[in-house]
């Protein structure tokens, strides 16, 4: 059985402990969830976006969310976690709204202040390449639409479940295989223009 | 409308694909979201939290609110509505002993008139509904004899039925 299918079993009663002093007002138990919680959202929207001030604001915004109404999530729907990426990328889509070039590809390439650790750490002249590809990777992602990036990320590079990606994305577990494997289609196209596979560059077919 | 489709992966764009997969997940696995954040959350959490605390309680309202309709919409369901009530004592003797008056302004104004009048007089039995008594829809062309008791300035204020049936 394909282990993306399900979630793992996972014990939730902490966290829902957390939730529940969290709502009576204690701080320590929101910064715990906020510490559990805070790398994936922002690895999920760095991904999305592709800029690191994006990925901090979307971040930011999605806990703002969380703090303004924290009845807002119900376990019985699913983790928390994958909860919490549905408001980011809810935020993400909006940023991407507001500021038409922040998917822009072009504009991604010339994106310096991505972190360090974005990119391999190898020899300066390793480093370069390294460099120049993964700014080409993100760049091949950027350009990936939307709806087909959102499961791309979540399942191929934050390691959710397909029923997790579902949950962020409020969509059933076949529409995010179906967007999967077309968002897998058109990331290797992206990357295929790029050289970045073998062969010559993918082109679409009419059916 | 033809869809465009793309072509399957050959076996080695599939491994380029995994391998670029691979490095974007093992590059981003490293990434931490910037300290400066939860200081900034944390504030607003401190922030709603005294709001909170100095907002007055009001989690009664509601269910009050509630039970206060039901009393009110109960107590008018059943108790006395504009109906004209009987007036216990006339202010003037009628010509004969028909029947009570039945107020149709309330007692004060009626205790108050100084010299009113009573008239003898015959409409139609569907005015009755007018003054709020029931009329059989059957009935309601036939005339009806009454006794109407008007103020100096020919506001009526009780009616008396000479032949109620």
């Amino acid at each position: 059985m394909d282990p993306k299918t399900t979630m793992a079993p996972r014990d939730m009663q902490p966290e829902l402990s957390l939730l529940s002093r969290l709502r009576r007002g204690d701080e320590e138990a929101f910064a715990e969830l906020y510490r559990r919680h805070k790398d994936a959202v922002y690895r999920f929207a760095l991904l999305w976006t592709g800029s690191a001030a994006t990925a901090a604001d979307v971040t930011q915004e999605a806990f703002l969310a969380f703090i303004a109404k924290p009845e807002m999530y119900d376990p019985a729907r699913g983790s928390f976690g994958a909860w919490l990426c549905g408001i980011a990328r809810n935020f993400a889509r909006k940023e991407a709204g507001l500021r038409e070039d922040a998917t822009d590809p072009s504009d991604l390439l010339a994106d310096h202040a991505l972190p360090e650790a974005f990119v391999e750490n190898v020899t300066p002249e390793g480093r370069l390449l390294a460099d120049e590809r993964a700014d080409q990777v993100r760049a091949a992602l950027a350009a990936v639409a939307p709806h087909y990036r959102d499961v791309l990320v979540l399942c191929e590079l934050c390691d959710h479940s397909y029923a997790e990606a579902a949950q962020a994305c409020g969509i059933d577990i076949g529409t995010v295989r179906s967007r999967l494997s077309r968002g897998r289609a058109q990331f290797a196209t992206q990357l295929s223009r790029l050289g970045l596979l073998a062969g010559s560059p993918r082109v679409k077919e009419a059916s | 409308m033809n869809t465009p489709q793309m072509p399957p992966l050959s076996a080695v764009e599939e491994s380029r694909l995994e391998d670029r997969l691979a490095e974007l997940r093992s590059a981003s696995h490293a990434i931490e979201a910037p300290t400066a954040i939860e200081a900034k959350l944390r504030q607003a959490f401190r922030a709603k939290a005294r709001r909170e605390s100095s907002r007055p309680r009001l989690w009664w309202m509601p269910p009050f609110a509630l039970v206060a309709t039901v009393a009110a919409v109960s107590w008018i369901a059943r108790g006395p509505t504009d109906l004209p009530v009987p007036v216990a004592a006339p202010v003037q003797a009628s010509l004969d002993d028909a029947g009570p008056f039945l107020a149709l302004r309330p007692l004060s104004r009626i205790a108050l008139e100084p010299s009113a009048t009573i008239v003898r007089t015959e409409f139609p039995r569907a005015y009755l509904a007018q003054l709020g008594l029931p009329v059989a829809p059957e009935r309601a062309g036939e005339p009806v004899q009454a006794e109407l008791l008007y103020s100096a300035d020919g506001e009526a204020l009780a009616v008396r039925l000479i032949d109620p049936n």
